[in-house]
């Protein structure tokens, strides 16, 4: 088969280079995988990268609050694909920071989670599947982006990232983070994912006019109302809209640094 | 059609994230509860609708109305979705410059009209020039603040016209605008009505993105190694050029080549690979290949030699020296090397070249560094991307640079020069009838790492080509010449001073000597060199403890284990793990063919006169 290269391949290559670039300069390494559409397209690329295998344990931080459509989507998927899954059970609300508004403290559940990950797994490398386009804070975050050793990120001091010479070297106790998608936008996700024949939650999916643009735990997420019920109808609603794609997710969107506060503190 | 991905760049002040502001609004992107979010978060702090609050995304920004770190703007369009990369332009943020523009297709410069060309302008159209931006498009912004906006337009345009030439930049267009009342950025507005020519945004839509060259050079980056089911992948990225399946190439810095029998993009078999694809491939041979090699078709290979000449931008916080010792990567390897030398730095008000004993952080210089391996290379940003690297000290980025040329074996190596003089027959004789050099070649590393096994095959090897060759293994010395030696520090510290000296002297009549010993010391590894200094090579045979441990060759972890044996390296005696040596050789990721290949290689190239 000798084919064309287009915008999707230049786009998967350079995530399966990113990704290998993270295997053989971090160890020991994990996936984040939120089960939405963007980390299960990436994990599909781990596959790739990898021929077939998934080297390294894929975590899912796991409120309880996820829907349940999300808790099936991913028990058939680690049948499927043989994932080496690992669910890590968040700490309850009451242990995160208390000044935070109410769908922040939710998912400040999460950065807890992952804190408790990394101290007891000693984690170097973490890969997440966040996009530069879908939050103007992700915007600027670097491929490769060390976090200190209590987990935070900031983002005055960052390293220089010339061309795909990436930034591994973090001290004990502290880790980098791995953005393999960074370049992606949502759009792309979605032609790849029907290019590539990659499963999806359902929730995606409109039904009775609404639907799940973006997924996060159930409570603090909310549908848009849209006709979209099959990939092609979402491609084509996407490549309409203005509405920003998070604007579901009440968490970003309480007070104007909800989410900076959130991200400097270790948050996905 | 493919995205287009600008950087900008231009003075603090000058107005690019407005201009990025303005556009998404003028096109409709930007809904309008977030253009009331917009009013309320400008009024809160008392100012007039502040578009650059669309893209400042900290509070922090917004406070302070300036960009911390870059920003990736999307604009869609019908035809292409262009990706904007702000850059801030604050003096101390330069690598975030550098990280934008290492990863663009075009460069805007936006100038303000009642400023003109400041300092840092030109120190950022310096880099864009080094960082290979033979053309850029211009936006002289603010022309609202000027009584004439024409004439402001064209005391500037000759102005930045004059100063690009200087640089040998060329201007795709010189575009008037006023990003804050939007005219001359989507069309014409009342004070860009004298204009003919393009808005802003058509003088972009026109600009090529820049593409992986299917017609340049092979090199194909090889990142890991994977075992599947019994078979070797390499994998690797297609930096440039085309590679099919049956075509024969060599993996350079060892000059190793084989036939590639399989190109796979899981779960694809390809036919041929594509510049700018990462792959997995599979040759027909067992050559040694690792991360840090890099092919190329055969007889179109990178340039070898121990030294580099390049021009580097420096990042790091303390400034470069003459003979500070940095690391260098390019493409996937990463080797030690000294800055030899500062041939001069770049003046950036002048851009003349001044003499300069440091190059200081923002600054650009013209240097030299050796390496005590092989580097191989190619001069020039377009060639290929062995022509662009980056130095790391003490673990991080400190400057990025591009490689002008690849300068041959350091002078004067592989000479002889003390013991010669002692002797009625020099080296060089014995290197002319022998067809080849000598050289100690020092394998260090666990018990049941595989040294000796690896020594004795490579000796075999060499012998069989002709080559002066002897091993000189630690067991076998231990029941003749080092008899009185046991395992305690200072025992073994002489033992591996006796077997250098009489490494030393084997090298010095011309011999290939192989040396096999745990030699767990670092310090008196390094004292070893000293007994052959021309010449010697440090080999690290890698192995990890609990591998070695289940191959015990000789049963002697397990009694060490059972505290039989005592100051057992690995077990009861610490191991040095060697910083620079010169080879690694995995023998838990490569069998003994392929390990000893990489020695041959290694040593062939070393001797080979």
């Amino acid at each position: 088969m000798t084919s064309g290269f287009d915008d999707l391949d230049e786009l998967e290559s350079r995530t399966i280079f990113i990704l290998r670039e993270a295997f053989a300069s971090l160890a020991p390494l994990a996936m984040l995988w939120s089960i939405g559409k963007d980390s299960t397209a990436l994990l599909w690329m781990v596959r790739k990268a990898f021929l077939g295998e998934v080297p390294f344990p894929v975590v899912l931080l796991d409120t309880g609050m996820e829907f349940p459509e999300v808790y099936a989507f991913r028990d058939r998927l680690v049948d499927e694909w043989k994932l080496p899954v690992h669910n890590e059970p968040c700490p309850p609300e009451s242990e995160v920071d208390p000044t935070l508004p109410p769908a922040g403290r939710h998912a400040a559940r999460k950065t807890a989670g992952l804190r408790n990950l990394l101290a007891r797994e000693k984690y170097r490398g973490i890969i997440l599947g966040i996009r530069r386009d879908e939050q103007a804070i992700r915007a600027k975050e670097r491929i490769f982006s060390p976090r200190n050793v209590d987990g935070s990120w900031d983002p005055r001091s960052q390293p220089p990232e010339l061309w795909d010479y990436f930034s591994y070297d973090v001290p004990d106790g502290a880790h980098v983070r791995i953005h393999p998608l960074l370049h992606w936008t949502e759009l792309d996700i979605w032609r790849y994912t029907q290019r590539e024949g990659i499963p999806y939650v359902p929730l995606y999916l409109a039904k009775d006019g609404k639907r799940f643009r973006s997924l996060g735990e159930s409570n603090i997420t909310f549908p848009i109302a849209s006709d979209a019920d099959s990939l092609e109808k979402i491609i084509a609603e996407l490549e309409q809209t203005r509405e920003p794609e998070r604007a579901g997710r009440s968490m970003d969107n309480e007070t104007e640094d909800a989410f900076e506060r959130l991200r400097a503190t270790g948050y996905m | 059609m493919k995205q287009l991905r600008i950087v900008m760049v231009g003075d603090v002040d000058a107005g690019k994230s407005t201009i990025l502001g303005r556009l998404l609004v003028d096109l409709g992107q930007v809904t309008p509860a977030k253009l009331a979010e917009l009013e309320s978060t400008s009024a809160k702090r008392g100012v007039a609708i502040e578009y650059s609050f669309l893209l400042d995304a900290f509070q922090l920004e917004r406070d302070q109305a300036i960009t911390l770190d870059l920003s990736r703007i999307w604009v869609r369009l019908p035809q292409r979705d262009l990706v904007f990369v702000d850059a801030p332009g604050h003096r101390e943020l330069i690598r975030n410059l550098l990280s934008g523009a290492s990863e663009v297709d075009a460069a805007i410069m936006v100038v303000a009209a009642d400023e003109g060309i400041t300092a840092q302008t030109r120190k950022q159209a310096l880099f864009l020039h080094w960082f290979g931006f033979s053309e850029i498009t211009v936006a002289i912004n603010k022309l609202d603040l000027a009584s004439d906006p024409k004439r402001a337009y064209e005391t500037r345009r000759a102005e930045v016209e004059a100063f690009l030439a200087e640089l040998g930049i060329q201007a795709r267009a010189i575009v008037p605008v006023a990003a804050r009342s939007g005219d001359g950025i989507v069309k014409a507005g009342p004070l860009t009505a004298w204009w003919n020519g393009p808005a802003l945004l058509d003088a972009l839509t026109g600009i090529p993105s820049r593409v992986p060259d299917p017609t340049a050079e092979l090199r194909f980056v090889v990142q890991d190694v994977y075992r599947r089911d019994g078979k070797r992948f390499i994998a690797g990225r297609l930096d440039s050029g085309t590679m099919h399946v049956g075509q024969r190439i060599v993996f350079w810095p060892l000059q190793t080549s084989a036939e590639v029998t399989s190109i796979v993009n899981w779960p694809a078999q390809l036919d041929a690979a594509r510049a700018g694809q990462s792959v997995a491939i599979e040759l027909n041979s067992r050559i040694f290949v690792d991360r840090g090699a890099v092919a190329s078709a055969v007889g179109h290979g990178p340039e070898l030699g121990r030294a580099l000449q390049a021009t580097v931008v420096w990042l790091g916080a303390t400034p470069a020296s003459e003979g500070d010792s940095l690391r260098l990567r390019l493409g996937t390897r990463e080797i030690p090397v000294t800055l030899q030398k500062i041939e001069h730095v770049v003046d950036h008000e002048t851009l003349e070249p001044r003499p300069a004993e440091t190059i200081g952080a923002g600054e650009v210089g013209v240097v030299a560094f050796v390496a005590r391996e092989s580097i191989a290379a190619d001069a020039g940003f377009e060639a290929s991307s062995l022509g662009r690297f980056v130095l790391m000290r003490d673990g991080a980025v400190v400057a990025g640079g591009r490689v002008d040329a690849v300068i041959g074996r350091a002078k004067g190596e592989g000479a002889t020069n003390v013991i010669a003089m002692h002797s009625s027959v020099t080296a060089e004789e014995r290197a002319r009838r022998n067809g080849h050099r000598g050289g100690v070649f020092w394998l260090t590393g666990l018990p049941s790492a595989g040294k000796s096994t690896i020594a004795m095959a490579v000796q075999r090897m060499l012998f069989e080509r002709g080559r002066h060759v002897y091993v000189l293994d630690g067991d076998t010395l231990r029941t003749g010449l080092n008899i009185d030696l046991g395992f305690s520090e200072e025992d073994r510290a002489e033992n591996v001073r006796r077997t250098a000296a009489v490494a030393g002297v084997f090298a010095d009549a011309g011999f290939a000597v192989i040396t096999a010993l745990i030699s767990p010391n670092a310090q008196d590894r390094e004292a070893a060199r000293a007994a052959y200094p021309d010449g010697f090579f440090e080999i690290y045979i890698s192995c990890d403890l609990s591998t070695a441990e289940r191959r015990d060759v000789k049963g002697h972890y397990k009694r060490a284990r059972a505290g039989e044996m005592v100051n057992f390296t690995g077990v009861s005696a610490p191991y040095d793990i060697p910083e620079n040596p010169e080879l690694v050789v995995d023998t838990v990721t490569h069998d003994i063919a392929e390990s000893a290949a990489a020695l041959l290689a290694f040593i062939e190239e070393r001797i080979l006169v």
